[in-house]
Protein backbone atom coordinates (compact mmCIF):
# COMPACT_ATOMS: atom_id res chain seq x y z
CA UNK A 1 0.00 0.00 0.00
CA UNK A 2 2.70 2.36 0.71
CA UNK A 3 4.76 1.32 -2.21
CA UNK A 4 1.73 2.39 -4.30
CA UNK A 5 0.84 5.76 -2.67
CA UNK A 6 4.39 7.07 -3.42
CA UNK A 7 3.93 5.38 -7.09
CA UNK A 8 0.36 7.47 -7.19
CA UNK A 9 2.51 10.64 -5.61
CA UNK A 10 5.34 10.32 -7.95
CA UNK A 11 2.98 9.80 -11.36
CA UNK A 12 0.70 12.30 -10.86
CA UNK A 13 3.78 15.29 -10.08
CA UNK A 14 5.04 13.83 -13.43
CA UNK A 15 1.96 14.25 -15.14
CA UNK A 16 1.26 18.03 -13.43
CA UNK A 17 5.23 18.57 -14.60
CA UNK A 18 4.80 17.30 -18.35
CA UNK A 19 1.94 19.80 -18.40
CA UNK A 20 4.19 22.67 -17.30
CA UNK A 21 7.34 22.18 -19.54
CA UNK A 22 4.74 21.75 -22.20
CA UNK A 23 3.53 25.44 -21.66
CA UNK A 24 7.63 26.32 -22.54
CA UNK A 25 9.64 26.84 -25.04
CA UNK A 26 13.16 24.90 -25.98
CA UNK A 27 14.97 22.50 -28.12
CA UNK A 28 14.54 19.99 -25.62
CA UNK A 29 10.83 20.33 -24.11
CA UNK A 30 9.36 17.74 -26.80
CA UNK A 31 12.25 14.73 -25.82
CA UNK A 32 11.34 15.96 -21.93
CA UNK A 33 8.02 15.49 -22.06
CA UNK A 34 8.54 12.07 -23.83
CA UNK A 35 11.35 11.10 -21.30
CA UNK A 36 8.49 11.72 -19.08
CA UNK A 37 5.75 10.06 -19.83
CA UNK A 38 8.57 7.17 -20.56
CA UNK A 39 9.14 7.21 -16.74
CA UNK A 40 5.30 7.16 -15.75
CA UNK A 41 5.06 4.15 -18.16
CA UNK A 42 7.55 2.18 -16.31
CA UNK A 43 5.65 3.61 -13.17
CA UNK A 44 2.45 2.08 -14.22
CA UNK A 45 3.67 -1.20 -15.53
CA UNK A 46 6.66 -1.83 -12.80
CA UNK A 47 4.30 -1.25 -9.49
CA UNK A 48 1.26 -1.09 -10.33
CA UNK A 49 0.99 -4.32 -12.91
CA UNK A 50 3.71 -5.39 -10.53
CA UNK A 51 5.97 -6.18 -13.41
CA UNK A 52 9.09 -5.83 -11.38
CA UNK A 53 7.96 -9.27 -9.82
CA UNK A 54 7.84 -11.25 -13.15
CA UNK A 55 10.51 -12.86 -15.33
CA UNK A 56 13.55 -10.73 -17.06
CA UNK A 57 11.93 -11.30 -20.39
CA UNK A 58 8.81 -8.94 -19.75
CA UNK A 59 10.68 -6.32 -17.93
CA UNK A 60 13.08 -6.00 -20.95
CA UNK A 61 10.62 -6.49 -23.70
CA UNK A 62 8.96 -3.26 -22.03
CA UNK A 63 12.00 -1.40 -21.67
CA UNK A 64 13.08 -2.58 -25.88
CA UNK A 65 9.08 -1.21 -26.72
CA UNK A 66 9.43 2.38 -24.86
CA UNK A 67 12.98 2.80 -26.48
CA UNK A 68 12.21 2.61 -29.84
CA UNK A 69 8.91 4.34 -29.42
CA UNK A 70 10.56 7.29 -28.02
CA UNK A 71 13.56 6.66 -30.38
CA UNK A 72 11.26 7.13 -33.44
CA UNK A 73 9.12 9.50 -32.17
CA UNK A 74 12.25 11.94 -31.39
CA UNK A 75 13.80 10.93 -34.52
CA UNK A 76 10.93 12.05 -36.44
CA UNK A 77 10.08 14.86 -34.43
CA UNK B 1 -12.40 -17.33 -4.43
CA UNK B 2 -9.88 -19.64 -5.02
CA UNK B 3 -6.37 -19.32 -4.97
CA UNK B 4 -3.44 -20.72 -6.63
CA UNK B 5 0.01 -20.56 -6.36
CA UNK B 6 1.52 -18.68 -9.26
CA UNK B 7 5.54 -18.01 -9.16
CA UNK B 8 5.74 -15.13 -11.40
CA UNK B 9 9.55 -15.33 -12.46
CA UNK B 10 8.49 -18.32 -14.71
CA UNK B 11 8.42 -16.82 -18.17
CA UNK B 12 4.80 -18.05 -19.27
CA UNK B 13 3.48 -16.43 -16.28
CA UNK B 14 3.97 -12.63 -15.81
CA UNK B 15 1.14 -10.81 -13.66
CA UNK B 16 -2.01 -11.31 -15.44
CA UNK B 17 -1.48 -14.12 -17.45
CA UNK B 18 0.89 -14.72 -20.89
CA UNK B 19 -2.55 -14.25 -22.73
CA UNK B 20 -3.31 -10.91 -21.48
CA UNK B 21 0.44 -9.57 -22.19
CA UNK B 22 0.44 -10.80 -25.84
CA UNK B 23 -3.11 -8.69 -26.12
CA UNK B 24 -0.81 -6.08 -24.58
CA UNK B 25 1.86 -5.72 -27.06
CA UNK B 26 -0.44 -5.99 -29.30
CA UNK B 27 -2.37 -2.65 -28.29
CA UNK B 28 0.54 -1.34 -27.40
CA UNK B 29 1.95 -1.93 -31.16
CA UNK B 30 -1.13 -0.70 -32.76
CA UNK B 31 -1.46 2.29 -30.83
CA UNK B 32 2.58 2.88 -30.82
CA UNK B 33 2.20 2.59 -35.03
CA UNK B 34 -0.58 5.03 -34.85
CA UNK B 35 1.20 7.51 -32.67
CA UNK B 36 4.40 7.30 -34.69
CA UNK B 37 2.19 7.88 -37.73
CA UNK B 38 0.30 11.07 -36.50
CA UNK B 39 4.10 12.48 -35.48
CA UNK B 40 5.47 11.65 -39.49
CA UNK B 41 2.31 13.66 -40.54
CA UNK B 42 2.55 16.41 -38.64
CA UNK B 43 5.96 17.12 -39.65
CA UNK B 44 4.76 17.45 -42.87
CA UNK B 45 2.52 20.05 -42.30
CA UNK B 46 3.75 21.47 -38.62
CA UNK B 47 1.49 24.55 -38.53
CA UNK B 48 -1.64 22.49 -38.94
CA UNK B 49 -0.81 20.48 -36.22
CA UNK B 50 0.15 22.92 -34.12
CA UNK B 51 -3.29 24.84 -34.59
CA UNK B 52 -5.40 22.21 -34.31
CA UNK B 53 -3.55 20.87 -31.42
CA UNK B 54 -4.67 24.89 -29.44
CA UNK B 55 -8.21 23.85 -30.00
CA UNK B 56 -7.67 20.70 -27.37
CA UNK B 57 -8.19 21.30 -23.57
CA UNK B 58 -4.87 20.30 -22.02
CA UNK B 59 -6.73 20.85 -18.50
CA UNK B 60 -9.41 18.30 -19.57
CA UNK B 61 -6.41 15.92 -20.64
CA UNK B 62 -4.32 16.02 -17.47
CA UNK B 63 -7.45 15.89 -15.17
CA UNK B 64 -8.58 12.47 -17.31
CA UNK B 65 -4.94 11.21 -16.51
CA UNK B 66 -5.48 11.67 -12.92
CA UNK B 67 -8.00 10.03 -12.89
CA UNK B 68 -6.65 6.99 -14.43
CA UNK B 69 -3.54 6.79 -12.49
CA UNK B 70 -5.66 6.95 -9.60
CA UNK B 71 -8.18 4.39 -10.63
CA UNK B 72 -4.92 2.48 -11.88
CA UNK B 73 -3.73 2.82 -8.01
CA UNK B 74 -7.02 1.82 -6.87
CA UNK B 75 -7.03 -1.20 -8.83
CA UNK B 76 -3.79 -2.40 -7.76
CA UNK B 77 -4.79 -2.37 -3.80
CA UNK B 78 -7.57 -4.41 -5.15
CA UNK B 79 -5.51 -7.22 -6.40
CA UNK B 80 -3.54 -6.65 -3.23
CA UNK B 81 -6.12 -6.67 -0.39
CA UNK B 82 -7.72 -9.72 -2.48
CA UNK B 83 -4.10 -11.94 -2.26
CA UNK B 84 -4.27 -10.73 1.59
CA UNK B 85 -7.74 -12.33 1.82
CA UNK B 86 -9.35 -8.77 2.48
CA UNK B 87 -12.42 -9.45 0.45
CA UNK B 88 -14.56 -6.36 2.01
CA UNK B 89 -11.90 -3.78 1.00
CA UNK B 90 -11.38 -5.36 -1.93
CA UNK B 91 -14.86 -4.70 -3.28
CA UNK B 92 -14.78 -1.43 -1.77
CA UNK B 93 -11.02 -0.37 -3.68
CA UNK B 94 -12.65 -1.56 -6.78
CA UNK B 95 -15.59 0.40 -7.14
CA UNK B 96 -13.31 3.41 -6.32
CA UNK B 97 -11.79 1.78 -9.13
CA UNK B 98 -14.64 1.72 -11.25
CA UNK B 99 -15.87 5.65 -9.71
CA UNK B 100 -12.86 7.12 -11.24
CA UNK B 101 -13.07 5.24 -14.90
CA UNK B 102 -16.85 6.43 -15.23
CA UNK B 103 -15.56 10.02 -14.30
CA UNK B 104 -13.43 9.71 -17.08
CA UNK B 105 -15.56 8.58 -19.51
CA UNK B 106 -17.92 11.62 -18.28
CA UNK B 107 -14.74 14.58 -18.27
CA UNK B 108 -14.70 12.74 -22.22
CA UNK B 109 -18.03 12.97 -22.75
CA UNK B 110 -18.20 17.05 -22.19
CA UNK B 111 -14.70 16.93 -24.00
CA UNK B 112 -15.97 15.17 -27.47
CA UNK B 113 -19.23 17.33 -26.90
CA UNK B 114 -17.44 20.93 -26.78
CA UNK B 115 -15.20 19.39 -30.08
CA UNK B 116 -18.88 18.68 -31.82
CA UNK B 117 -19.93 21.74 -31.04
CA UNK B 118 -16.72 23.62 -32.64
CA UNK B 119 -17.39 21.72 -35.11
CA UNK B 120 -14.22 19.89 -35.02
CA UNK B 121 -15.21 16.21 -36.44
CA UNK B 122 -13.22 13.30 -37.79
CA UNK B 123 -12.89 15.31 -41.38
CA UNK B 124 -12.13 18.21 -40.31
CA UNK B 125 -8.17 18.46 -40.90
CA UNK B 126 -6.04 15.09 -40.32
CA UNK B 127 -4.83 16.01 -36.40
CA UNK B 128 -8.44 15.87 -35.71
CA UNK B 129 -8.78 12.50 -37.46
CA UNK B 130 -6.16 10.77 -35.69
CA UNK B 131 -7.58 12.83 -32.63
CA UNK B 132 -11.41 10.59 -33.29
CA UNK B 133 -9.32 7.70 -34.34
CA UNK B 134 -7.45 7.42 -31.29
CA UNK B 135 -9.09 8.42 -28.31
CA UNK B 136 -12.44 6.92 -29.38
CA UNK B 137 -10.46 3.36 -29.92
CA UNK B 138 -9.16 4.33 -26.20
CA UNK B 139 -12.57 5.10 -25.02
CA UNK B 140 -13.88 1.60 -26.01
CA UNK B 141 -10.95 0.45 -24.32
CA UNK B 142 -11.80 1.90 -20.91
CA UNK B 143 -15.64 0.81 -21.40
CA UNK B 144 -14.30 -2.83 -22.06
CA UNK B 145 -12.66 -2.58 -19.22
CA UNK B 146 -15.29 -1.08 -16.90
CA UNK B 147 -17.66 -4.58 -18.00
CA UNK B 148 -15.11 -6.77 -16.96
CA UNK B 149 -14.58 -4.61 -13.90
CA UNK B 150 -18.15 -5.41 -12.95
CA UNK B 151 -18.13 -8.83 -14.01
CA UNK B 152 -15.18 -8.97 -11.31
CA UNK B 153 -17.23 -7.36 -8.58
CA UNK B 154 -20.32 -9.72 -8.86
CA UNK B 155 -17.83 -12.30 -9.14
CA UNK B 156 -16.45 -11.05 -5.80
CA UNK B 157 -20.11 -10.82 -4.29
CA UNK B 158 -21.33 -14.03 -5.07
CA UNK B 159 -21.10 -16.50 -2.30
CA UNK B 160 -20.14 -19.30 -4.28
CA UNK B 161 -18.40 -17.86 -7.25
CA UNK B 162 -16.01 -19.61 -9.61
CA UNK B 163 -14.14 -16.56 -10.34
CA UNK B 164 -9.88 -17.35 -9.35
CA UNK B 165 -6.93 -14.89 -8.63
CA UNK B 166 -5.99 -15.42 -12.20
CA UNK B 167 -8.97 -13.88 -13.46
CA UNK B 168 -8.67 -10.74 -11.19
CA UNK B 169 -5.23 -9.79 -11.99
CA UNK B 170 -5.68 -10.20 -15.83
CA UNK B 171 -9.02 -8.12 -15.69
CA UNK B 172 -6.53 -5.85 -13.49
CA UNK B 173 -4.10 -5.82 -16.29
CA UNK B 174 -6.36 -5.08 -19.16
CA UNK B 175 -7.16 -1.83 -16.63
CA UNK B 176 -4.01 -0.72 -16.24
CA UNK B 177 -3.27 -1.47 -20.05
CA UNK B 178 -6.00 1.38 -20.66
CA UNK B 179 -3.59 3.83 -18.41
CA UNK B 180 -0.73 2.69 -20.03
CA UNK B 181 -2.37 3.62 -23.84
CA UNK B 182 -3.18 6.92 -22.27
CA UNK B 183 -0.35 7.82 -21.07
CA UNK B 184 1.17 7.51 -24.62
CA UNK B 185 -1.95 9.20 -25.86
CA UNK B 186 -1.84 12.43 -23.93
CA UNK B 187 1.60 13.82 -24.38
CA UNK B 188 1.12 13.27 -28.10
CA UNK B 189 -2.44 14.70 -28.71
CA UNK B 190 -2.49 17.13 -26.36
CA UNK B 191 1.17 18.18 -25.76
CA UNK B 192 3.84 17.98 -28.40
CA UNK B 193 2.77 19.64 -31.48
Amino acid sequence: MKNSVLTLVVLIVLTIGIAIISKTTGVYVVAGILVLSALKFFGISFFFMDLRKAHPFWKISVCIYLFVFISVLLILK
Amino acid sequence: MSKMQIDYKNIYYPPGGILLWIIIYVELITFGIALIAMVYYGKQDPQLFHDAKLQLNVTFGTINTVFLLTSGFFMANTVHELKEKNKSKAKKYLLITMLFGILFLILKTIEYDSKLDAGLVMSTNLFFTFYWMLTLFHVIHVIVGLIILTSVFFGMIKENSTMQMEDVEASAAFWHMCDLIWVLLFPILYLIF
